[in-house]
């Protein structure tokens, strides 16, 4: 394959960026430590991106709709608080998932509701439901760590014919996830609304359910998640969550998902999670101190952003001169 | 009484501040005292200048996450160099840098590269806020000078001097906006960028100034927030974010640029200092504050957006 081919490949297919991004930042890893490639080790990394990279699958909706969640890490948080509380008050298992599941799609669909009804704009919409959840959830224990049951641990670090059962949570919702972006009037949809609001009215597409839903399914991944970082640390904590926004959001962009809407994908999000855990673990070899990975996570989206719109500069400036050949 | 509703209607944020003054000094009597006003014009001076960085930037219609990271590093950058120098004036003028550096950096990258102001801030505010707790180990900075703590508490005609600050920043920004020609060109990028191309404005250069004007007024926020803490916190910002946006869009100035000013701006900080101030004092703990806030955050916006002339998205 010619430079060129993987060029027009990339520039198609956003999302094989971060794959090839990934693949070199694994040999870089594996060279400087002898059990990076180890099958342990790799089933490491994925539950350590297990929360992020389901979270990414229902955030790589919501902005291929143009819209945004800067709430999520306050329903991983409310909706952690709430599972933790109903442990702690019924002891039953299936009253807390369940309430737990359907409150985590309500909270998503809230979101959507008061974006599609009052027309806030999303950013403001969901900057303002992170306050009123993290509120609601320190509100709803007292401000209180309440830990979970221990056989809770068998979410975050069981394993079902060996293989550790937050990756398999995380395989399924992925599954999903990309059949319903690519097989699902849904997924259609939602590109649509991305692409052009107006256009998506203009030809009855039902705009106002559409976003509700994609608000809604994030919703009810981010419930799924907080199942499995409740499972994986022990019980509630009061910083579950903050910050996880930015984390989720970079996954997507990283993935090559466009932040102005209509297109994404989903295996795209993943990888970037993936990747960005992938950080975490080479500065966690190099022994750097904690406070350099903000720095260091930063810099990576600046840089793959500006990679990104720079090939997009250059592609813009080939095309105008092929068409000043053609007129010439 | 209609002149009264058409005033009412341009400024929804004085029918909120009307609410809350009347209630607030109805449930608690220490509410409207000068010690309590004072304190509440002083612990928001950092958010009103920030506030007033991030209106200009939403009326050029972008957008800056950094701010309130900028803010905690150039507070810490500013601490330090205060620590080892004892010179208030350099620790000064080493936040104006840090914080006009990250602007720069914005203004280049969103201005001149064309790069989307959601991302890139965000990036830039994720690396602001590490090289703060880099820079301080995770701890306030100590060895503020003796002055900074006084300046804290000074008061210049009745008003806390940082709050003096802040007013004088509102003053001329309001005035740069309003009488400038750089003022009209960056309302008209933020209202329309292809008619702003096309009258011969320079786009790239307009869109660079805001976030350096942005970047540097959260470096000034940075050294005013050493002033009123004792310390430079690397943690200063991290929670400012929410404040400031609010402040902007409960004041009327709207994200889709081109409408609103930086003195209506003004309305919104009062809002959220006056909600916070008074909640605290009838003994409304900090969580149910947060409730609250959301709600009245996203009402005051919907209802800005709803009464004033703000056209469709």
């Amino acid at each position: 394959m010619s430079r060129n081919t993987i060029r027009t490949l990339i520039s198609r297919q956003k999302w094989i960026a971060v794959v090839l991004a990934t693949i070199v930042l694994a040999a870089v890893l594996s060279l400087a430590s002898p059990v990076f490639l180890t099958l342990s080790n790799f089933q490491a990394i994925l539950v350590q991106s297990s929360v992020t990279a389901i979270m990414a699958v229902g955030m790589t909706f919501i902005i291929l709709t143009a819209g945004i969640d800067i709430s999520v890490g306050a329903i991983l948080f409310l909706t952690s608080a709430l599972f933790a509380q109903l442990m702690l008050d019924t002891e039953n298992y299936l009253i807390a998932f369940v309430v737990t599941i359907v409150c985590a799609t309500g909270l998503g669909a809230l979101n959507g509701w008061l974006v599609v009804y009052f027309r806030v704009s999303p950013l403001i919409t969901t900057l303002a439901t992170y306050s009123i959840y993290r509120g609601a959830a320190i509100h709803l224990t007292g401000a209180q760590n309440i830990p979970v049951p221990r056989e809770m641990g068998f979410l975050g670090n069981g394993r079902i014919l060996g293989v550790p059962v937050p990756i398999l949570i995380m395989a399924t919702i992925v599954i999903i996830g990309v059949y319903m972006l690519s097989r699902t009037r849904l997924g259609v949809y939602a590109r649509a609304i991305g692409n052009s609001e107006r256009s998506a009215k203009e030809t009855n597409l039902p705009v106002g359910r559409v976003t509700i839903a994609v608000y809604a399914f994030s919703g009810l991944v981010t419930g799924i998640a907080a199942l499995i970082l409740l499972a994986r640390v022990g019980g509630l904590q009061s910083g579950i969550g903050i910050g996880i926004e930015f984390t989720v959001i970079a996954a997507v962009i990283l993935g090559g998902t466009k932040l102005t809407g209509g297109s994404g994908t989903v295996i795209g999000s993943v990888i970037g999670a993936v990747f960005l855990v992938l950080i975490d673990n080479g500065l966690n070899l190099m022994n750097a101190s904690p406070y350099i990975y903000d720095v260091v996570r930063g810099s990576v989206l600046l840089a793959a952003v500006a990679i990104d719109r720079y090939s997009a500069m250059r592609r813009h400036s080939a095309l105008e001169a092929q068409k000043a050949a053609r007129m010439a | 009484m209609q002149s009264a509703t058409k005033f009412l209607k341009s400024y929804p944020a004085l029918a909120i501040i009307a609410v809350l003054l009347t209630g607030f000094s109805l449930l608690s009597p220490f509410f409207l005292t000068i010690g309590n006003v004072e304190a509440m014009l002083g612990a928001n001076a950092v958010v009103l200048i920030a506030a007033v960085g991030m209106t200009v930037v939403f009326l050029a219609g972008g957008i800056d996450l950094s701010i309130s990271t900028v803010i905690s590093v150039s507070a810490v950058a500013s601490g330090l160099v205060m620590a080892a120098t004892d010179n208030v004036a350099l620790g000064a003028a080493t936040a104006v840098i840090v914080g006009f550096g990250f602007g720069a950096l914005n203004g280049l990258l969103i201005g001149y590269f064309r790069m989307t102001p959601f991302i890139t801030t965000m990036a830039t505010g994720l690396i602001a806020r590490g090289l703060a707790f880099v820079f301080s180990s995770g701890i306030a900075v100590r060895g503020t000078p003796y002055w900074m703590l006084d300046f804290g508490f000074m008061v210049w005609f009745g008003i806390p001097a940082v709050m003096v600050i802040a007013l004088l920043i509102v003053i001329l920004s309001g005035t740069a906006m309003a009488r400038t020609t750089w003022g009209r060109h960056v309302m008209l990028v933020g209202s329309n960028e292809a008619a702003a191309r096309f009258s011969g404005i320079n786009v790239p250069f307009t869109t660079f100034s805001v976030y350096l004007f942005a970047g540097t007024l959260g470096g000034v926020a940075g050294f005013i927030s050493i002033a009123n803490l004792g310390n430079a916190i690397p943690g200063v910002g991290d929670t400012l974010l929410l404040i400031i946006i609010g402040a902007v869009v409960l004041g009327g100035t709207g994200m889709t640029g081109g409408e609103g000013s930086v003195e209506r701006t003004i309305l919104g900080v009062a809002i959220l200092a006056m909600l916070t101030n008074g909640l605290n004092l009838i003994g409304i703990p900090f969580y149910d504050q947060l409730i609250i806030q959301g709600i009245l955050i996203f009402l005051g916006t919907w209802m800005a957006m709803k009464l004033g002339t703000r056209r469709e998205s």
